[in-house]
């Protein structure tokens, strides 16, 4: 494995606990620093596995998988301070007793280390994202009393605090509005284009794959289909499939 | 000589209450109870073996409960299996266990000790023992205030405090051993068979009031205190057990306020 790419996947296979089939499997993936790459697939195909693969919280059964030019489970703790992670769902109960600001303040924690408190500097960074994404007005409020569009924002902010070099979003506008939608396409496009973060999202909706993803990603069956695709080849094939357009 | 023996009383009231509703915030928040329930009846068995076998009962409390603590630790951590099976299997175990240990300690199985074990004697801890509750309480605090962060993102989620890089398993086995401390430390004040009203009624009526951890982990050992203090109070008044007397209190206050809860109000 070399290290050009920031994520590496070589014969990955995962399998939850309990079971006997791969949720995926063969996975071969490079993804170079500041690619936006969109994973595209139906529901159970195995998108939101590879997510969790790629940052350790679900531990590959076979094969390698390297991030930031490390190994991620010989050093998942530490990498994972360089991750941001936005989960499609979250079961949070309505009386669960933590404010919004709480809640994306702890996306630091782990960067912030252990004995040591938020200083000026952790509060600086998190009110520039709080502003950035425009939820001002939701930080003193219970996240359990959060609509599912607002808890999405609050849960993008939350991997933004902590200054992440890899984005992994699973479904961003699954809980969201037209309008939000939009807002957060765009603010996702934005920091692609400002910074040199690498995103990887997973949508099983055609039409929310970003302008400005460098790859779609087609995963069916736990498996990677097609994985070289640009976004406008993959519209060209969806439409073409679509009016049954042959070549 | 009324006041020493009430002051003695009272401070180990106050400890027991600031402990265990302390480690009940844990407990509540993390969906714990059943092991924490287990451990106490595991801290009970330990007890009664003790007095069959003339060893100190709290030092095998201790054993006990720190041990059900680590073989159900992992088990209730990757959800092998469900809460309920481990609550049902291992409470009836640990009761038996420690009901059948009852029954071979010296004298009869209603002596004081045995009784005292069942459902507290507060009215009899000594000077070492409220040293062992202070000590455990000091602990329980230092480590609230040292890994603050990290307790709180475990218990807001587990999985995304992963995720943002913490690990959790420490602090995990941390919560797991200081609950099966607790409980162990507070048995001689409320007894197995209630100890875990102590833990988890307080914190479950604080729980109801605010939406900020930090006021709940305020208001969650003041609360306790209360109720240890009522109990004893209304236990001297009508000579019931100090044990019933605070689970009945504690449990009248957390219906209380269930009805009045912010929380709940619609509008």
């Amino acid at each position: 494995m070399s290290n050009n790419y920031i994520v590496e996947l070589e014969d990955v296979d995962t399998i939850y606990e309990g079971e006997k089939i791969p949720a995926i499997r063969d996975i071969n993936l490079k993804i170079k620093t500041g690619e936006f790459i969109c994973v595209i697939g139906p529901n159970g195909a195995g998108k939101t596995t590879l997510l969790e693969t790629i940052n350790g919280i679900l531990p590959s059964t076979r094969g390698k998988v390297r991030a930031i030019g490390q190994n991620i489970k010989k050093f998942g703790h530490s990498l994972r301070k360089k991750i941001g992670y936005v989960p499609q769902e979250m079961a949070i109960d309505e009386l669960s007793p933590f404010l919004v600001e709480d809640v994306i303040m702890m996306g630091r924690f782990g960067k912030i280390g252990i004995l040591k408190s938020p200083n000026a500097q952790d509060f600086e960074i998190m009110e520039e994202i709080i502003k950035w994404i425009k939820i001002e007005d939701l930080i003193r409020r219970p996240v359990g009393k959060l609509s599912g569009g607002q808890l999405q924002k609050v849960m993008i902010a939350r991997a933004l605090v902590k200054k992440p070099k890899i984005l992994l979003l699973d479904e961003p506008f699954s809980n969201l509005d037209i309008k939000a939608s939009q807002d957060i396409s765009e603010k996702i496009y934005h920091l692609h284009l400002n910074s040199k973060l690498t995103i990887i999202m997973v949508t099983h909706n055609i039409g929310s794959i970003p302008v400005n993803s460098n790859k779609v990603m087609l995963m069916n069956d736990g498996k990677i289909i097609q994985g070289n695709l640009s976004a406008d080849d993959f519209r060209l094939n969806q439409l073409k499939s679509l009016y049954e357009v042959k070549d | 000589m009324l006041s020493s023996f009430l002051i003695t009383t009272l401070i180990g009231a106050s400890l027991a209450g600031v402990a265990c509703s302390l480690i009940g915030v844990f407990v509540v928040r993390m969906k714990l109870s059943s092991v924490g329930f287990c451990m106490s009846h595991a801290a009970f068995a330990g007890s009664a073996l003790g007095l069959v076998l003339s060893i100190n009962p709290l030092a095998l409390a201790l054993v006990f409960s720190s041990a059900v603590a680590l073989i159900i630790g992992p088990i209730a951590e990757k959800s092998k299996l469900h809460p309920d099976v481990i609550l049902g299997v291992l409470f009836s175990l640990m009761l038996s266990l420690g009901l059948i240990f009852l029954k071979f300690s010296p004298g009869t199985a209603l002596s004081s000790s045995a009784m005292g074990i069942l459902w507290g004697s507060i009215l009899g801890i000594n000077t070492r023992e409220i040293i062992l509750l202070g000590i455990i309480t000091l602990v329980i605090l230092i480590s609230m205030k040292l890994f603050s962060k990290e307790f709180r993102s475990i218990m807001f989620d587990r999985k995304m405090a992963e995720a943002s890089g913490i690990n959790t398993k420490p602090f995990y086995y941390l919560i797991l051993l200081l609950t099966s401390a607790v409980v162990s430390l507070s048995l001689k004040l409320i007894g197995g068979l209630l100890i875990f009203a102590l833990i988890v009624n307080p914190a479950s009526t604080a729980y109801e009031f605010f939406y900020d951890i930090r006021k709940i982990i305020i208001f969650s050992p003041l609360l306790g205190i209360g109720y240890c203090f009522l109990g004893i109070a209304i236990s001297f008044l009508f000579d019931f057990p100090i044990g019933s007397s605070i689970g009945v209190v504690s449990a009248i206050c957390f219906g209380i306020s269930v009805i009045l809860s912010p929380k709940r109000r619609k509008g």
